[in-house]
């Protein structure tokens, strides 16, 4: 009785949808709020949103961030501010991917997106450099640097809506 | 001692000496009084309207003269209707202040919210963010939230250099003032004013080139917002990622005290570099204050270049070798030539790397030639005898403190002894400055005296033979403890009593203080120099007193130390005359700076040197040693006025390098010498134990602090700016001989040779400059703008008769040198001198007084 009973089961399931993924070739869609690795955002025009402020590296409970600013010129410009990071690098394995650097930010320039696949077999890979982490430029649009006119960024941190 | 009185803060009685600042009397007893504008280095003005609180004072019965109590006996306050700032008041018995009330946290909320009107809240891209007073005071006491709309801020310019050292953002600007008032009451250069009124005012330079002062760096610091920052941290780091290490300017005798703020950087591969330097306070030696050159010129430490392990010169090209078959080698020749040796230390080897240099050559000769580099000014021997007391403090001599400059450009030579004899001299001391040209002190002189090169003890003579008349000065002393005097009262009866007015400033004052340079004098002459000054100080019986006696200022940080520790100029002139066979050369750079000692040097047989970098000096060696700069390694200067100081390690070592007391330490090992010490403080372990002046500079001792006033940096930093407490010691002073009462001191008479008349037809001065091409200075690539281009002034007279016009270019040439330069007629050389500023050109020039031609060349 009790063996019909675990092939009735085995029956039911056999017309369900399926559950398991076959990973690699398949790939799970994330939640819209999961916390994979981290990229760097570009605006419209193709600079980095990143000002090298190191709030994120300061907010990171796992001192997995580091950061080196450097000054942008209108010959060299980075990012619309005075201000860029020169060097940016999050070590993976030390991150946590709690999203603290994210709420740091206060240019919204690093979110944690959905890429979860970061697998390496050397330690000094886990460092992401910038150029790993930072999003190509839309399409059309130049990367970084750019020559820009002078006085059009004039701020220290670009104009940004009154979050109110 | 000066009076106490008692006032109340909250209710609470305190005791503070009378005539203290309210702010500074709450901070001595940890009470907090947020201020701006507000320094403890400056005169209060009330700008910034935030050390608000309510003022009081006791109650008193007019008809009894007794204090009112409550029914409880607790004092009775009568209160001013209205806040009142507290910077601007002083303390005065019965002063009652409240500083927690209601109608208080309201009046500086509002001030804070008022402020942050015009301010950009840029703060994660400002360099002050993090230790900024304006954040930390806006968390304590600020609004929590603004009423004002962030778009209707003010926008002005975010990025004005203020020459090429100092950006100002004027959006940041709170207008506190405190920049100007720095330029103004500190420095006296009046190069930062205030343009405009109300919401427009601004900060703005008017001179040229731009802000253009010695200590334009000390803004940045006391800003209280980041509005001033310095192009050279500019966004090097946040403030919480700097690592700060305690550390000691290798540039001048001031020995200026240094914190280091240290990073990681990815560019120098990963090594901890200074990011920048700013002060740390010692009351005893710079107080809270730098000149640019200290604060700017750390780029040696890792500049391109840096030697990094020794080089042997073979067939005439480089090959690296490894350390053991260095030291093999230098032993060897060592043994070889070590009854010809010559030894050059230079002005900033630690006392722990003189001492294992002496013992070095005190391994292979009896009595070694123990020389100096520059060797242009002597007397460190006088100095110990007859220096500055304990409880020196240059910062609080007034009136009752005479002080001389002589033979030296102050503000060049030393500029924060210059910075506080400026000081002195507005708080009421004499400064008598003697020189043979004007010189930049002379504006807050109360005397100037003028002499002509050479005849600088004339002066020192003339005052002595006029202390001689005065009985009430001399006659107290005892033939049985100065040995000489009557020798030296009989030199001093044919001596007319000169300058007069400046004699009776300097002698009718407490305590004397003489500063020494040693511009336009050579080697003998100066030891004349310093003779005629120990004169002076012993018969006024101004010898061995606080804030009283002899200080020499030295072309380099650790000439005392040298002088202390055995080495002179005396025996680099020895050896510059009989030159040795073998050379162990410390971090000097004679062949570039001397063109007697280049001869001398490239004619050796072998020689060794020290070096950061490939120098002139260096190619002409044979064997080049890799040694540390201050930065990577431990030891201890002198300054001027022989107080010991200790400095840390700051930064990652480059390449291979060494300090070089452990390289001279290990060729000793090779020779049959004692065992290399671990340390540098086992090193000055030794010291203590041989050197008796030093005996009680040991590291523990070196190391030890206390609380100091006005209280700056730490934890409140929106007080005195951000400059460092000091945690890591304020150093040793040493007495000079002439304190210990009972101590044998010497006076010998000193005459005047006139300066031999000679066919040619200039005299070269080499003169200091404080920006020069230095080996420690040079790499630091953002000064260059402020280093001028070799020159040589002349006098107007000289100049027409020779020709030459304002910004020609010249050819000065002389015995064995030659060198070509801008000519500057700007009337300050004397007629029939020509004065040349050292370490400018590249081709080495004499680094004492020589006679010159000047010929006009062509374009």
């Amino acid at each position: 009785m009790n063996l019909l009973r675990g092939f009735a089961t085995t029956l039911k399931y056999l017309f369900e949808d399926k559950v398991t993924v076959q990973y690699p070739e398949e790939e799970r869609p994330v939640r819209e709020r999961f916390k994979g690795r981290h990229a760097l955002k570009r605006y419209d025009n193709g600079l980095e949103k990143c000002i090298g402020c190191a709030l994120c590296a300061a907010a990171c409970p796992a001192d997995a961030i580091w950061v080196e600013a450097a000054e942008n010129t209108d010959e060299e410009r980075y990012s619309p501010g005075e201000r860029y990071a020169k060097t940016y690098e999050i070590n993976m394995m030390r991150c946590i991917f709690c999203g603290y650097c994210e709420d740091a930010c206060p240019t919204e320039a690093i979110v944690l997106e959905h890429e979860y696949r970061l697998t390496f077999s050397d330690r000094r890979d886990s460092i992401y450099t910038k150029e790993m982490l930072i999003d190509p430029p839309p399409p059309g649009v130049p990367g970084t640097p750019q020559q820009t006119e002078p006085g059009r960024y004039t701020r220290s941190i670009p104009e940004m809506k009154d979050p109110l | 001692m000066t009076e106490t009185v008692t006032f109340y803060i909250d209710g609470q009685a305190y005791q503070v000496a009378k005539g203290t600042n309210l702010v500074d009397a709450a901070k001595m007893h940890d009470i907090d009084i947020p201020v701006f504008c507000y320094h403890p280095k400056l005169k209060p003005v009330g700008m910034c309207r935030m050390c608000l609180v309510e003022l009081g004072s006791l109650s008193v019965n007019r008809e009894t003269g007794e204090v009112e109590r409550d029914e409880h006996g607790e004092p009775v306050f009568r209160w001013f209707p209205r806040l009142q700032t507290a910077c601007t008041q002083v303390v005065t018995d019965g002063l009652a202040v409240r500083t927690t009330t209601e109608a208080v946290v309201q009046g500086r909320n509002s001030i804070l919210e008022f402020l942050l009107t015009s301010h950009p809240l840029d703060c994660p891209v400002c360099d002050k963010g993090g230790e900024c007073p304006l954040q930390n005071l806006t968390m304590g006491y600020g609004p929590g939230e603004s009423r004002f709309l962030i778009d209707d801020k003010i926008r002005l310019d975010k990025h004005v250099p203020l020459g090429e050292l100092i950006y100002l953002d004027r959006e940041r600007c709170i207008q506190c003032a405190r920049c100007t008032r720095f330029c103004d009451e500190i420095v006296g250069d009046d190069v930062l004013a205030f343009h405009e009124r109300g919401r427009r005012l601004q900060i703005v330079t008017i001179s040229d080139p731009p802000f253009d002062t010695k200590f334009s760096g000390n803004t940045t610091d006391i800003c209280p917002v980041g509005a001033l920052t310095t192009a050279d941290f500019r966004f090097g780091a946040r403030p919480w990622e700097l690592q700060e290490e305690a550390t000691i300017c290798p540039h001048c005798p001031v020995g200026c005290n240094l914190s280091a703020g240290t990073r990681l950087d990815r560019d120098a591969g990963g090594k901890k570099i200074i990011k920048r330097i700013m002060p740390r306070q010692n009351e005893w030696v710079n107080e809270i204050w730098i000149c640019d050159k200290g604060r700017f010129g750390h780029h040696h430490t890792r500049a391109e270049g840096r030697l990094e392990q020794p080089m042997l010169k073979q067939n005439g090209a480089w090959v690296p070798i490894d350390w053991p078959a260095a030291y093999d080698l230098v032993a060897a020749k060592l043994r070889q030539y070590g009854d010809s040796l010559g030894v050059l230390a230079g002005p900033s080897l630690s006392n722990e790397d003189l001492w294992e240099l002496r013992k070095l050559a005190g391994l292979v000769a009896s009595e070694p030639k123990l020389g100096v580099w520059p060797a242009a000014m002597t007397g460190g021997d006088l100095v110990a005898q007859v220096g500055v007391g304990s409880g020196t403090m240059l910062r609080a001599v007034g009136p009752e403190t005479a002080i001389l400059v002589i033979a030296s450009d102050f503000e060049e030579e030393a500029p924060i002894w210059w910075l506080q004899v400026k000081q002195a001299a507005d708080r009421g001391a004499a400064v008598v400055v003697a020189n043979a040209r004007p010189t930049k002190l002379d504006r807050y002189a109360r005397a100037v005296v003028r002499y002509r090169y050479g005849e600088a003890v004339s002066v020192l003579n003339g005052f002595a033979a006029q202390a001689l008349k005065d009985k009430s000065l001399t006659g107290k002393l005892s033939e049985s403890r100065v040995a000489g005097l009557s020798q030296l009262r009989a030199a001093l009866k044919g001596v007319k009593p000169a300058f007069g007015d400046a004699g009776r400033m300097l002698l009718s004052a407490e305590n004397l203080i003489i500063f020494a340079g040693g511009e336009g004098l050579s080697v003998a002459q100066h030891r004349e120099l310093m003779q005629a000054a120990a004169n002076l100080l012993i018969l006024t019986g101004r010898a061995g007193r606080a804030n009283s006696g002899l200080v020499a200022v030295w072309p380099g940080a650790n000439m005392q130390g040298a002088y202390d520790l055995g080495y002179s100029a005396e025996a680099t002139q020895a050896l510059l005359d009989t030159p040795p066979r073998m050379w162990i050369i410390g971090a000097a750079n004679p062949v570039a700076e001397d063109a007697r000692a280049a001869r001398a040097i490239t004619g050796a047989e072998f020689v060794v040197a020290t070096s950061l970098f490939m120098t002139p000096t260096s190619e002409a060696a044979d064997l080049v040693l890799p040694r540390q700069s201050f930065a990577e390694r431990e030891g201890t200067f002198t300054n001027g006025m022989r107080r010991v100081q200790r400095f840390y390690t700051v930064q990652g070592i480059i390449g291979d390098s060494l300090p070089d007391w452990k390289i001279f330490a290990a060729i000793g090992e090779r020779l049959n010498g004692p065992k290399a010490r671990i340390s540098a403080g086992a090193v000055m372990k030794d010291i203590t134990a041989h050197v008796p002046a030093y005996a009680q500079a040991s590291y523990p001792r070196l190391a030890q602090v206390e609380r100091q006033f006005p209280l700056v940096g730490g934890d409140d930093l929106y007080y005195g700016g951000t400059a460092y407490f000091n945690l890591s010691g304020l150093g040793l002073a040493i007495p000079p001989v002439a304190e210990d009462g009972s101590a044998q001191l010497e006076v010998r008479p000193v005459t005047v040779d006139a300066p031999a008349s000679t066919d040619a037809d200039l005299s070269l001065i080499p003169v200091r400059v404080l920006y020069d091409r230095d080996v420690l200075f040079e790499p630091s690539r953002l000064m260059h703008h402020r280093v001028p281009p070799p020159s040589v002034e002349l006098n107007q007279a000289d100049a027409e008769r020779l020709g030459i016009a304002d910004g020609d270019r010249v050819a000065v040439e002389g015995d064995g040198y030659q060198i070509t330069a801008t000519a500057r007629v700007d009337g300050r050389a004397p007629a029939g001198y020509a004065l040349l500023p050292v370490r400018l050109s590249s081709t080495p020039a004499p680094t004492t007084p020589a006679a010159c031609t000047v010929r006009k060349i062509g374009e």
